[in-house]
C-alpha cells in the first residue's frame, strides 16, 4: 500500500492532461507446500509486486507491465509508454475506463500464513491414509489489487485463499479430494484425506468395461470441469462476438433444474470483488431454470455488443480474452450421494475428469478421461471399480433438458480443468454420457 | 549480480541448508496479437527478481522476491532455509545431489536480429497485413500472434557455479477460422498456436506468412463443406508438427524422472514407465530413435546450462524402439542412480526449477512424405493439431487435427474435416513403419507446456519429420 501510494503520487505529476491513463498494481504472497510419496518435497513462497500502465492517446493504446524492481521511476515508465504509444496502430475497440463513482475500496493488511501451518494441514491429510502413497499440495495466498485512472477512479481490494488438494495411490488405484476457502483455518484437510483414502481403497483392482453411453453420477470436481468449459468458452461475450459460443440466450438450452449464478460478493466467495478495470463485478444470473440469461462482459465486449458491462475483465490478460466468471455457483438440489447412486440402473460414478479438450467450440464436444476414483453402478449399488475410460461428449448436450436427473444437496468449492476456487458446485446425476474408448484404446 | 546472489546463498547456507543455489533473472517480453487487420493486443513486460533454493533434509525450500536490496537478499536466503525446514513436520528420506562440473561461464543465444531492436511497427504491420489478407480471402476470423522473449539469467550455487546466459526466443503464427452452420473450422501456420524457436526476428522472417495467407483462408472455408473424417482403423500419416505434439505428450512427459518417481502424481500425473524396465521396455518400432538434445542450434529448448548449472547435452531416450533414458535433475538423478542430463528449468525467477523437456525429438528416417503417401493404399493424412488429450500416465491418447486428406492407392484424394485418432502409447509407436528423412526434419517448438504446482509454463522443442503408423483407430466422434 505504501509503495502504491508513493508510486501513484509521483506518477500523477507526469501524466499529460490530454490522455487516458490507467495504472494498476498487484502485490501478492503466494505459498504452496507440496507433498509426494507421503512427505513434503517442495515448499515455495513467492513475493510479487507488478505495475501495469495503460496509456490511450490519439486513438492509440499501449500497456506496459513491469515488476517494481525493473522500474527506474514512475516518470520513466510513463515516458516510455508515451514514446511507444506513437508506434501503436489505431485502437478501434477502446472502450474507455470506469468513472470515479465506480471506486471500491477494501484494502486490508493481512499477514501471510507460515509454512508450519501448511505443513500441519498436509500432515492431517497424509496421516489418515495409513500405508497408501499420498501426493498433493496445500496452498495459501494473500493478494492486493489497486487501480487508478484519469477518470478519477481509485479502487483497491484484498483477498485471501487456501486450498488442499491431494490423492492417495495404491499399485492399482488412486483417489482424490479437494477443499478450498478464504482461510486456512476453514480447510478440513483430515476430511479431505479420508475421502481420498476411501476412493483409493475402494477403487483397487479396477475392471475394464466396454465403452458406450452410460448414466453417470459426477463428483464436484467432474461437475466443475463441465461448467468451467461453458464459463470460459460459452458465456464469455468474446466467444459470442466471434460466433464460436454455443450459448443460445433466453432459450431452454439446459435442463430446468440448473441455475447458475456468478456472485463475487457472497460471503466467503474467493477472489477480488472488482475486475481488472477497478469497478465492482456485477452479480449475474447466468442460467435461470435452464435458460441462459447473461454473458460475461468486459469494457470492450460490452461496447461491441452494445450491452451493459458486467465487469468480468481478467487481471493480467488484457481484455482481448473477454469476460470470465470466477465466482460461479450451481444451485444445489435435494439428493444425497446415496440417493443418486440408488437411482442408477446401470451407470458409472466419476470422481474427476482429466485432460479435457474441446474438439469444436460451437458444439462443445470435449474429449477427456476419468481418474482418481470411478465405479460401475448396477441396480442402485456400486458393484466394482472401473479403469480408464475416454469420453467424447458435448458438454452442452450433457446438461440439456431431460439429461439432468438430479443435483446433490451439498455444494463446495471444487477444482476444475482450469483451476480452483472458480466454481462452487454439488454433485450431478446425468442420464447419458458418451464414453468412446477404454484401457485398450 | 553474482555478488547479490552470493549474499542470498550464503545466508541460506549459514542458516543450515546443505546446499543452496539462486538465480537472478532480467526478463523482457513483447506480445502482439491481431485480428482481421486490427491490432488486438500490444503488451510489453519487464521484470527483475531473484529465486533461491535451499535443501534441508528431504525437502527443497524456495523463496522468490522482486526486492534485491541487501537486507532482502539475506532475508531471502533465511526464508528459503526456513521454508525447507518447516517440511520436517512431514519428512522423507534425505538425498544427495548428483555431481556435475562446477563451472564459471557465459552464453548468448546466437541470433541475427534482436527482436526488441526491430521496430514494433514492422512487427505489428506484419500481423495486420497477414490477417487483413486472410480476411479478404474469406476468413471469418483471421488472427495472428507474435511473441518475443529476451532473458538474462545469472546463476550462482553454494558449490561455486557462476553462469550468465542470455536466451533470446521468437515465435508466432497466423490462423484462419471459418464459421459455418453450427461448426467452426480452422487452419493455422506454421502450426497451431504458432512456431517458436531460439533466435531473433530472423525466425519470424523465415516463416514468410505472405505465402500462406491465401491457402489458410481457402482451406478453412473448404473444410466447412468437406465430408467428415471416416471412422475406422486405417493407416495414419502425420505431418511433422502433429507428430511433434505426439512426441511431447506420449514420450516427453512419460520420460520425466520426477513423474516416474511420483513427484508430480497429484496433478500432472505419473508415468506408465517403470525404472526397472529401463534398457528393456519396448517403446516402439525399430524406426523409433528419440533424443533429448539441448544443444540443437535454433531449437526452442536450446541453452548451454540448465537452471541447476548442469551442461546442456544430448541424451538417447529411445534407441531402435527400446527405452534407454530419462529426463533428470540433480536430485532425481541421484535418487534413481542415473546421470544428470541438464534438463531442469524454471518459469521465470519466481518458480522452483523442475525437470523439463529439452528438445525431445524423433531422429529422421530415410523416407519422404511423398514416398510415404505413394506407399499407402488406404489411409488418412492429418495436418496441424487442433485438440490433444492423454491420460495421467501417458498411455491413452486422442488427438484431433485441423485437416485431413484421404489417401487412396498412393495418392492424396479428398479433404476431410474433424480428423481425430486415438491409441495406446506403446502400441501406437510400435506401428510406425515409415519415417521421413532429414530434409523434412523440423525443430518444432512448444511454448506452452504446463507442469508443476504452482503452475509453470515451459518452452520445449520437438524435432520431427512426417511418419506413417499402421492400423490406427481414426474418426472418433462425440
Amino acid at each position: 500500500m505504501k509503495y502504491w501510494n508513493q508510486f501513484l503520487e509521483e506518477a500523477k505529476k507526469h501524466i499529460p492532461k490530454s490522455i487516458d491513463c490507467e495504472i494498476k498494481m498487484i502485490s501478492s504472497t503466494n505459498s504452496l507446500t507440496r507433498f509426494a510419496n507421503s512427505h513434503i518435497h517442495q515448499n515455495v513462497e513467492e513475493e510479487v509486486a507488478d505495475i501495469y500502465l495503460t496509456v490511450h492517446k490519439d486513438d492509440k493504446t499501449i500497456t506496459l507491465n513491469s515488476n517494481i524492481t525493473s522500474i527506474d521511476s514512475p516518470k520513466s515508465l510513463i515516458d516510455k509508454a508515451l514514446a511507444e504509444v506513437e508506434n501503436s496502430p489505431n485502437d478501434t475497440g477502446w472502450a474507455g475506463m470506469p468513472e470515479s463513482d465506480s471506486s471500491f475500496n477494501s484494502y486490508k493488511e493481512i499477514e501471510p500464513k507460515n509454512p508450519e501451518e501448511r505443513a500441519g494441514k498436509v500432515k492431517d491429510f497424509i496421516e489418515v491414509g495409513k500405508d497408501f502413497n499420498a501426493a498433493g499440495y496445500c496452498s495459501t495466498s494473500v493478494d492486493h489489487y489497486f487501480v487508478w485512472n484519469t477518470n478519477g477512479l481509485e479502487s483497491s481490494d484484498s483477498t485471501t485463499s487456501a486450498f488442499i488438494d491431494g490423492i492417495f495411490r495404491t499399485e492399482t488405484s488412486s483417489g482424490s479430494s479437494h477443499r478450498g476457502g478464504t482461510s486456512l483455518e476453514d480447510i478440513d484437510s483430515e476430511t479431505a484425506g479420508i475421502e481420498a483414502f476411501k476412493l483409493a481403497k475402494d477403487s483397487q483392482n479396477p475392471k475394464d468395461i466396454d465403452p458406450g453411453k452410460y448414466e453417470v453420477v459426477l463428483g464436484p470436481e467432474a461437475v466443475s470441469t463441465i461448467l468451467v468449459f461453458l464459463g470460459v468458452y460459452g458465456f464469455n461475450a468474446r466467444s459470442k462476438i466471434e460466433g464460436t459460443s454455443p450459448i443460445q440466450m433466453n432459450s431452454q438450452q439446459f435442463d430446468e433444474k440448473l441455475t447458475l449464478i456468478d456472485d463475487p460478493h457472497r460471503d466467503k466467495s474467493l477472489g477480488f470483488k472488482i475486475d481488472a478495470s477497478g469497478a465492482p463485478k456485477k452479480t449475474l444470473e447466468i442460467v435461470k431454470d435452464g435458460v441462459p440469461k447473461s454473458l460475461f462482459h468486459t469494457r470492450r465486449t460490452a461496447k461491441e455488443l452494445n450491452e451493459d458491462n458486467t465487469f468480468h475483465e481478467l487481471f493480467g490478460w488484457g481484455d482481448s480474452f473477454g469476460g470470465i466468471g470466477t465466482n460461479i455457483y450451481l444451485n444445489p438440489g435435494s439428493s444425497t450421494k446415496e440417493d443418486m447412486i440408488s437411482a442408477v440402473e446401470r451407470g458409472i460414478y466419476i470422481n474427476e475428469f482429466w485432460y479435457c479438450r474441446v474438439l469444436d467450440p460451437i458444439t462443445q464436444v470435449v474429449t477427456g478421461l476419468n481418474r482418481n476414483g470411478s465405479f460401475l453402478i448396477e441396480n442402485g449399488k456400486i458393484t466394482k471399480p472401473v479403469g480408464r475410460l475416454r469420453f467424447t461428449q458435448s458438454f452442452i448436450a450433457s446438461l440439456a433438458a431431460g439429461n439432468v436427473i438430479s443435483l446433490g444437496s451439498e455444494s463446495r468449492f471444487a477444482d476444475s480443468e482450469f483451476g480452483e476456487g472458480i466454481l462452487n458446485v454439488p454433485m450431478l446425476h446425468l442420464k447419458e454420457f458418451n464414453f468412446t474408448g477404454g484401457v485398450s484404446g | 549480480m553474482f555478488d547479490l546472489l552470493q549474499k542470498a546463498v550464503d545466508s541460506a547456507i549459514s542458516s543450515g541448508a546443505a546446499y543452496s543455489d539462486a538465480r537472478i533473472l532480467n526478463s523482457k517480453s513483447r506480445s502482439i496479437s491481431a485480428r482481421n487487420g486490427d491490432v488486438e493486443d500490444f503488451n510489453q513486460s519487464e521484470s527483475i527478481g531473484i529465486g533461491i533454493r535451499a535443501l534441508v533434509g528431504s525437502s527443497w525450500g524456495f523463496y522468490s522476491t522482486y526486492d534485491l536490496s541487501d537486507k532482502s537478499l539475506v532475508n531471502a536466503g533465511l526464508k528459503a532455509h526456513n521454508i525447507a525446514k518447516a517440511s520436517a513436520k512431514v519428512p522423507g528420506k534425505e538425498f544427495p545431489l548428483a555431481d556435475v562440473p562446477i563451472v564459471e561461464d557465459e552464453y548468448t543465444t546466437p541470433h541475427e536480429k534482436n527482436p526488441f531492436k526491430v521496430s514494433s511497427t514492422d512487427q505489428i504491420n506484419l500481423l495486420v497485413k497477414s490477417t487483413e489478407e486472410m480476411k479478404k480471402n474469406g476468413s471469418s476470423h483471421a488472427s495472428g500472434r507474435l511473441d518475443f522473449w529476451d532473458t538474462e539469467k545469472w546463476f550462482f550455487s553454494s558449490q561455486g557455479h557462476k553462469i550468465y546466459q542470455n536466451i533470446v526466443e521468437s515465435g508466432g503464427g497466423i490462423s484462419s477460422l471459418s464459421i459455418g452452420d453450427g461448426e467452426t473450422q480452422i487452419r493455422s501456420y506454421p502450426q497451431s498456436f504458432g512456431e517458436y524457436r531460439t533466435g531473433g526476428w530472423e525466425v519470424i522472417e523465415s516463416f514468410k506468412f505472405e505465402n500462406e495467407v491465401e491457402r489458410l483462408a481457402e482451406e478453412s472455408k473448404r473444410l466447412l463443406t468437406a465430408p467428415q473424417c471416416p471412422e475406422g482403423t486405417r493407416d495414419l500419416i502425420l505431418e511433422g508438427s502433429q507428430l511433434a505434439l505426439q512426441i511431447h505428450e506420449s514420450v516427453g512427459h512419460a520420460i520425466e524422472l520426477d513423474r516416474i518417481l511420483g513427484w508430480e502424481a497429484a496433478y500432472a500425473g505419473a508415468s506408465h514407465l517403470d525404472l526397472n524396465k529401463l534398457n528393456k521396455h519396448k517403446y516402439g518400432s525399430k524406426l523409433m530413435n528419440i533424443i533429448a538434445d539441448a544443444t540443437l542450434p535454433g531449437a526452442l529448448a536450446t541453452f548451454k546450462y540448465d537452471d541447476e548449472g548442469t551442461p546442456a547435452q544430448r541424451v538417447n531416450i529411445v534407441e531402435e524402439g527400446i527405452w534407454k533414458g530419462v529426463l533428470t535433475g540433480r536430485d532425481s538423478a541421484a535418487i534413481a542412480g542415473v546421470s544428470p542430463g541438464g534438463m531442469v528449468r524454471a518459469d521465470g525467477y519466481g518458480r522452483i526449477p523442475m525437470v523439463r523437456m529439452t528438445n525431445v525429438g524423433l531422429l529422421p528416417g530415410n523416407s519422404s512424405l511423398d514416398e510415404i503417401i505413394e506407399a499407402t493404399d488406404d489411409g488418412v493424412y492429418m495436418e496441424t493439431n487442433r485438440s490433444w488429450s492423454i491420460d495421467d500416465i501417458r498411455l491413452n491418447f486422442q488427438f484431433g487435427c485441423e485437416a485431413g486428406w484421404l489417401v487412396k492407392n498412393g495418392k492424396i484424394t479428398d479433404m476431410v474435416k474433424n480428423p481425430t485418432y486415438t491409441g495406446i502409447t506403446p502400441n501406437f509407436w510400435a506401428s510406425m513403419d515409415m519415417l521421413a528423412g532429414e530434409d523434412e526434419w523440423v525443430f518444432w517448438g512448444t511454448p506452452n507446456c504446463g507442469k508443476g504446482q504452482p503452475g509453470q509454463v515451459g518452452h520445449t522443442g520437438h524435432p520431427a519429420s512426417p511418419a506413417r503408423f499402421k492400423n490406427v483407430r481414426i474418426g472418433v466422434k462425440g
